[in-house]
């Protein structure tokens, strides 16, 4: 079974979060606090880490960067009551491979939960418009045009999960296969981590994303 | 002490600061010379912040001591005889502020930290003495000259010195004083954005609250908590949505009419920016609105997306569910919601409308309006 740790510093939502994905996942620890976050993590090396976006002492940028550097393995979705582009982008861009949103249905998150456990990207709707409207300015010229466009085939797949779509549905209404959906969401995830677009760039600072 | 000028010189000049200060007063008793001075040399002379403890010049010798002694006399007697002067008064006040230099000079009171407790609010009780001393020896001078009618330079000295004492006694107390006014300012002003916010919150969470605990639906509840999270969320992260000029704006809107009305969570997802004319932009917006009704009113489905994305030459707004979908011929021809209200309305503003729906996996409404300009 996935381990899977929880990070937030709303002790009411960690217990029934915990209490929702107990069933499913292998809840090998909590935490309300950053700083004892990541030792807990460092010690325990789960799976997934559920990591809350805003809290006190650098927030879940802070975790993400800390057990990074140390255990690459270990993988991060963002799941926040904020739907706002800096805290997302940022998040990604430190190393979360997904970001999902606090009012996720139950069967979502547990689904979202079990893609990044294998290695996928998971985006939100709201995401997939931010990162469409970040790639979509006018392109620049740049040292590294692969990193710094999205193919077609990525921005219709992105706009399909900005319309709502599930992945399954998204492979029957494009014709490929859902493994197909996922190469291309986590090749995206991958440009929107390494690209240094200007457009990117300027796209964060306008909305104050370091 | 106040503006480091007095400081500056007696470190370039290798003379203990006291000495400096002291000629500066009995300059400034020279018709205010000493004052002027002052002012000029701390505005001129630029601000050096670092500390030169360990290069301070050697202390000056004795020739130069006496050389700059007799400078000091040789202006003072300069300014005498241009009139610069307040009086009788000047030259035994000379002798009297140099002599209690030379007396703290070589006491060893530290006078300057004593003196600095007149601005950081500690008392210390060389400044009472002090300053009391001052108070009564001015007052005491004050009252004599006044049978006498002594020289006005005699009475504008005591005065001075009195007020001086008063400063040095009571200027720790009233510079609290200030202190206190400032901080319960700053705290008023926080408590009352405090106030303003917290007014705005208690009564919509409030109302909320109440309308969920009179309320046996789930479904309802749901809907009042996720009305209450928009409300709160476009009030503490002043989010655009208010503004219904934007094609975003307006959908965002019509969303939550939609979501408010019929139970159903209306999420809206826009690409880009870009402007309409007045008659396209509502004709897209009222089309777009329509949609999410139908979908609300009929789908079945636990949720509706609507995506937006605008280009300056098109602006297409897709609206889904994953509801029951339906069957065109089904639909009775006396519902004209799609053919009037969406088709028609979309074909008359030059936009288009597409809707693609399958029994069982739900409708998508695709909309498309062209040419941003008119």
């Amino acid at each position: 079974m996935t381990t899977l740790f929880l990070v937030d510093d709303h002790r009411l939502f960690l217990s029934g979060v915990s209490a929702e994905l107990a069933d499913s996942f292998d809840v090998v620890g909590q935490s309300d606090d950053v700083d004892a976050a990541v030792d807990m993590i460092r010690a325990c090396t789960p799976d997934v880490v559920l990591v809350d976006v805003h809290m006190p002492g650098g927030g879940g940028v802070a975790v993400v960067a800390n057990i990074h550097e140390t255990h690459p393995d270990v993988r991060f979705l963002a799941l926040s009551v904020s739907d706002a582009p800096e805290d997302v982008i940022a998040m990604i861009r430190t190393g979360a491979r997904g970001y999902v949103t606090k009012s996720i249905a139950p069967d979502e998150l547990k689904d979202a939960i079990n893609r990044v456990a294998a290695g996928e990207a998971v985006f939100s709707p709201s995401l997939a418009g931010f990162v469409l409207d970040a790639f979509a300015r006018s392109v620049p010229v740049e040292e590294d045009p692969e990193l710094d466009r999205l193919t077609p085939r990525e921005q219709e797949v992105l706009r399909q999960i900005a319309r709502g779509y599930q992945y399954k549905q998204i492979a029957r209404r494009l014709n490929i296969s859902i493994k197909t959906v996922e190469t291309h969401v986590s090749s995206v995830l991958r440009k929107l981590q390494l690209s240094n677009r200007h457009e990117l760039a300027r796209w964060a600072s306008d909305r104050r994303i370091v | 002490m106040l503006a480091g000028v007095a400081g500056g010189i007696s470190e370039s000049f290798g003379v203990g600061p006291i000495y400096v200060r002291a000629a500066f007063v009995c300059l400034s008793l020279a018709g205010g010379v000493g004052l002027i001075l002052y002012i000029l040399l701390a505005l001129v002379v630029p601000d050096d912040p670092t500390d030169h403890e360990d290069e301070a010049r050697p202390p000056a010798s004795k020739p130069q001591r006496i050389g700059m002694a007799t400078m000091f006399v040789a202006a003072m007697l300069f300014l005498q005889a241009i009139g610069l002067w307040l009086g009788p008064v000047v030259w035994p006040a000379t002798l009297v502020v140099f002599g209690l230099a030379i007396a703290i000079d070589t006491s060893g009171i530290n006078y300057e930290r004593s003196l600095q407790g007149v601005t950081t609010g500690r008392r210390s009780w060389w400044l009472v003495i002090g300053g009391l001393a001052m108070m009564v020896a001015g007052l005491v001078v004050v009252l004599r000259s006044l049978d006498r009618l002594q020289s006005v330079g005699v009475l504008a000295i005591a005065l001075i010195v009195a007020i001086g004492g008063f400063v040095i006694v009571a200027g720790p107390w009233l510079w609290s004083l200030i202190e206190d006014l400032r901080t319960e300012r700053r705290a008023r002003i926080r408590s009352e954005e405090k106030a303003e916010v917290a007014a705005h919150l208690h009564d919509s969470v409030l109302q909320t609250l109440a309308l969920i605990q009179r309320t046996d639906d789930p479904k309802k509840m749901v809907t009042l908590a996720r009305s209450q999270e928009r409300d709160l969320r476009s009030w503490l992260f002043d989010e655009n949505s208010s503004d219904t000029d934007s094609i975003q704006g307006a959908l965002t809107s019509a969303a939550t009419r939609v979501e408010a009305a019929h139970d159903v969570p209306v999420s809206v997802v826009s690409v880009g920016e870009a402007g309409l004319p007045p008659d396209k932009h509502e004709a897209l917006v009222s089309a777009a609105t329509e949609a999410m009704m139908n979908a609300a009113k009929h789908s079945g489905a636990t949720k509706i997306s609507v995506y937006a994305e605008m280009t300056t030459s098109s602006i297409d707004v897709y609206i889904s569910d994953q509801g029951d979908g339906f069957n065109r011929d089904n639909v009775d021809d006396d519902r004209r919601g799609i053919r009037e209200s969406i088709e028609a309305r979309m074909q008359r503003h030059g936009g288009t409308a597409i809707i693609e729906s399958v029994t069982g996996e739900g409708t998508e409404v695709h909309l498309t309006m062209n040419g941003a300009a008119t």
